[in-house]
């Protein structure tokens, strides 16, 4: 690990798209280190809060508190990124891509840079996977590989969002091994996901979303009845045509 | 002797030769940055600024005279900023690259129209600007090369980055490697290729020469650099084809280059290496794992 | 120019005339094929004539189409001055068309003709083998025939100026024979030998048989848009092999191919020459006198450089 992990905080953080609030005034900390889930209702602006988190959204109001470290230092897996699967890239360049941040353009390609990517492909089950073009993958493999890029981009925070739509469970299990290594490594983890039985087996922390913070704190504590009860009646609240915030700055 | 037929055309006649130098500079520079156009769904791009660059040229007319050199630098000058405003337009916005494209050589042909009829010189300016390859002149080859060079050297240096950014523009963005910036010096580079082959070898061969090798170059290999080398080989291959074929067969050879050209694309997509109609036809026993 | 024929003329007319009713002096309306006919026919009658030419300057008479007011013309005039040999094909149906009932005078009638080499034009039109070459004007000396011809005419169909045609026929005929001294004299510091160039238009049959200078046409290129690596290898072999001096192509083949050309065979370039048609007044050729010393002077540069 090349950096000490960081802590996220955020205080009052607004995120708008054309002044209607998809995160709303959000306030609370990813510790270092933490390893968080993040579930909430369809539309309850999970992935505008990362996207915010991660630099690529804007705040509306409010602040973002990175501990010392800039947005580019935060390894991000978009939603299904639309990358182009037929693309003519082997694996090995893909998975190679991860080490931009320290190689850059100039700087040469050593063997130490080679085991690192022939490892990383191991770590996610692509093992000698390496001169194969990504047109023959699944999109399991697929995911994999991607994982394995951000193994190489060696961050001291992880946001990952929704990382297991549409794959198989042998691969989600895998991936999940990845994130528990992360996790032991004392990276920061932050995870939008959909299945709270794998977020009550895997993820300490949770932060319920509806817009506002139902819930933040550990798992136990937050997945309960009635704070989803709390949620679904917030997301049957949004009304068709609001007046003006009564609590905006 | 067999290779008479060959070696004769280009050995008796000085115009032969000076087409053929002329060809394999385009061959060099032009046919990677059609694979990336291609990667980047930008294949039509070529004809698009073709037509986009004439206000700068009518620009370059009125200010410089009718000189080659003011012309080919007030079409440059219009490229640029036709593909970098249209880049901005995307970026700043939703509006696709294509769409975005389109808006803007449209208004810049029209401009350049007005522009023309204005000055009433009656003079057909493209005509002026464009050559004909059996017409290229030193001049006209030592711009072909300086290009050629400059693109061969920038397309090293930034070959990493393009890549990664054709590939996954989201990823380099956010991991601080200036997403934009490459995009659009490689546009630049594209623009001062077509500019430089519009002058020396007209508009046929310039577009030609820089999208068909690259169209079929997937056929040829699986892997960005193996479809570059495709690429430039069967560009040369197609120049040294079509300038015999235009020699011993008689028929104008702009035309016969790039015919040789799709002769070659065919050949690929009938029988490439790599996902061609053959090779789907054909099968082979499958690999253990 | 015509304040000075107007002013020489004049005088000359009062003597014949007199104080005869002006009537007299009205402008004869006549009407010419070609820029070249009409521009003699105002040397010769000047001011005793309102000319209008059918196929005007830097036009091309082989592929005129006539249009109703050509015809138009023609109903008013007076006088129909044409080459003949064929180089107005559309004339004979234009003249009908019209009504015509003036006086149809051919200006290269007893002109003695070279056979014509039967190559096409590339307009669209080819003169056949064994025909005369019409492009009798392009030599003075048939010129100053052709003017005599006119001027007979003209006096015949109309007498009571036929003294001030005569009169205005010889003194443009002696401008013409010193035209052709000086062409003469121009094309004498360049040695017979090296007097050939390849021109893309079959026109200067008779300029080149009274001057010695041979005209060839470039094999291989035609006016198509585009040549062939083929088509330029084989106008160069030509060039070489019959050591051709300058070279002068108009439509066609772009010029920097041209240059290539030229650079490759040892050839120059010349500039534009006319032919068929008088340049428009502000250009290099508005006159038949102007015409033949602008082509003398573009084919002496290039052979002599």
């Amino acid at each position: 690990m090349s950096r000490a992990a960081a802590a996220i905080t955020l205080a009052n953080v607004t995120v708008a798209y054309d002044r209607h609030p998809a995160v709303h005034h959000v306030s609370g900390r990813f510790g270092p280190g933490s390893l968080t889930a993040i579930v909430g209702p369809n539309g309850a602006g999970k992935t505008s809060l990362v996207r915010a988190i991660t630099g690529a959204a804007r705040v509306e109001e409010g602040r973002i508190d990175r501990g010392g470290i800039s947005t580019s230092d935060i390894a991000y897996l978009p939603q299904q990124a639309a990358l182009d699967r037929s693309f003519p890239i082997t694996c090995r360049d893909v998975v190679m891509m991860g080490h931009w941040r320290r190689v850059g353009l100039f700087r040469r390609i050593g063997g130490g840079l080679r085991n690192a990517v022939r490892e990383a492909l191991e770590a996610v089950g692509l093992g000698g996977f390496g001169d194969r073009p990504i047109a023959s993958l699944s999109a399991g493999q697929f995911q994999r590989l991607l994982f394995a890029r951000m193994l190489l981009e060696d961050c001291p925070v992880v946001v990952l969002d929704e990382p297991f739509t549409a794959i198989d469970a042998k691969t989600m299990a895998d991936l999940l091994g990845v994130v528990s290594r992360w996790h032991s490594e004392g990276r920061t983890v932050i995870a939008v996901l959909h299945d709270h039985e794998l977020v009550r087996a895997h993820f300490p922390e949770t932060l319920l979303l509806a817009r506002e913070a139902i819930a933040w704190g550990r798992t136990e504590a937050v997945l309960t009845p009635a704070n989803a009860l709390r949620a679904r009646r917030m997301a049957e609240a949004w009304a068709e045509h609001p007046g003006a915030c009564a609590r905006a700055a | 002797m067999l290779l008479d037929p060959l070696f004769g055309p280009f050995l008796e006649f000085a115009f032969m030769r000076r087409a053929l130098v002329g060809c394999l500079a385009l061959s060099l520079a032009a046919p990677p940055l059609g694979v990336f156009l291609v990667l980047r769904r930008l294949s039509l791009i070529g004809d698009a600024l073709g037509h986009a660059i004439l206000p700068g040229v009518a620009l370059g007319a009125t200010l410089g005279g009718l000189s080659l050199a003011a012309m080919s630098v007030g079409g440059i000058a219009a490229g640029l900023v036709i593909v970098l405003l249209a880049g901005l337009a995307a970026r700043g916005t939703g509006l696709r690259e294509d769409a975005s494209l389109a808006g803007f050589y449209l208004v810049a042909l029209a401009l350049g129209v007005a522009i023309v009829s204005a000055g009433g010189t009656g003079v057909d300016l493209m005509d002026l600007l464009f050559g004909a390859v059996l017409g290229v002149d030193d001049g006209a080859l030592l711009f072909m090369a300086s290009v050629a060079t400059l693109t061969l050297v920038a397309l090293a240096v930034m070959w990493r980055p393009l890549v990664a950014e054709t590939f996954d523009p989201g990823f380099l963005r956010h991991a601080g490697g200036g997403g934009a910036a490459w995009h659009l010096l490689f546009l630049a580079l594209v623009v001062l290729n077509l500019v430089a082959a519009f002058h020396a070898l007209g508009t046929l061969m310039a577009v030609g020469l820089m999208m068909l090798p690259a169209t079929g170059a997937r056929f040829w290999s699986g892997t960005v650099g193996g479809q570059v080398a495709a690429a430039v080989v069967t560009a040369m291959a197609a120049s040294v084809a079509g300038l015999l074929v235009s020699f011993h067969a008689d028929v104008p050879s702009g035309p016969a280059i790039v015919l040789a050209a799709g002769v070659l694309w065919a050949g690929g997509l009938l029988a490439g290496p790599q996902g061609s109609l053959l090779r789907r036809w054909i099968s082979r026993p499958h690999l253990a794992a | 120019m015509f304040a000075r024929r107007s002013l020489l003329a004049a005088p000359m007319l009062a003597l014949p005339f007199g104080a005869r009713d002006a009537h007299a002096l009205d402008p004869r309306p006549s009407v010419a094929s070609f820029s070249i006919l009409a521009d003699f026919l105002r040397e010769i009658g000047g001011p005793l004539l309102a000319i209008e030419s059918i196929v005007g300057p830097e036009a091309d008479a082989h592929a005129f189409q006539p249009a109703p007011s050509d015809a138009q013309k023609l109903a008013r005039a007076r006088f129909v001055v044409l080459n003949g040999l064929g180089f107005e094909g559309w004339m004979p149906r234009l003249i009908r068309a019209s009504g015509f009932r003036g006086r149809e005078i051919v200006a290269s009638r007893g002109v003695a003709t070279i056979t014509s080499k039967g190559h096409s034009h590339g307009h669209g039109h080819s003169h056949g083998h064994d025909e005369a070459d019409p492009h009798i004007w392009q030599d003075p000396r048939r010129a100053i025939t052709m003017v005599r011809n006119i001027a007979d005419g003209l006096a015949a169909a109309d007498r009571e100026a036929a003294e001030a045609y005569r009169m205005g026929a010889q003194r443009y005929i002696a401008e013409l024979q010193a035209l052709d001294t000086w062409v003469e004299q121009q094309f004498a510091s360049i040695p017979r030998a090296r007097r050939r160039v390849v021109t893309s238009h079959d026109a200067f049959a008779y300029f080149g048989a009274r001057y010695g200078i041979d005209f060839l046409s470039p094999q291989g290129i035609s006016t198509r848009s585009e040549p062939s690596a083929q088509q330029i290898a084989r106008l160069v072999q030509q060039l070489r092999r019959e050591r051709i001096g300058a070279i002068f192509i108009e439509a066609g083949a772009s010029p920097r191919v041209l240059e290539q050309v030229a650079a490759e065979s040892g050839a120059r370039i010349g500039g534009k020459l006319f032919s068929d048609a008088l340049s428009v007044p502000d250009g290099p050729a508005p006159t038949y006198l102007a015409m033949i010393r602008h082509n003398t002077r573009m084919i002496v540069e290039a052979l002599a450089g």
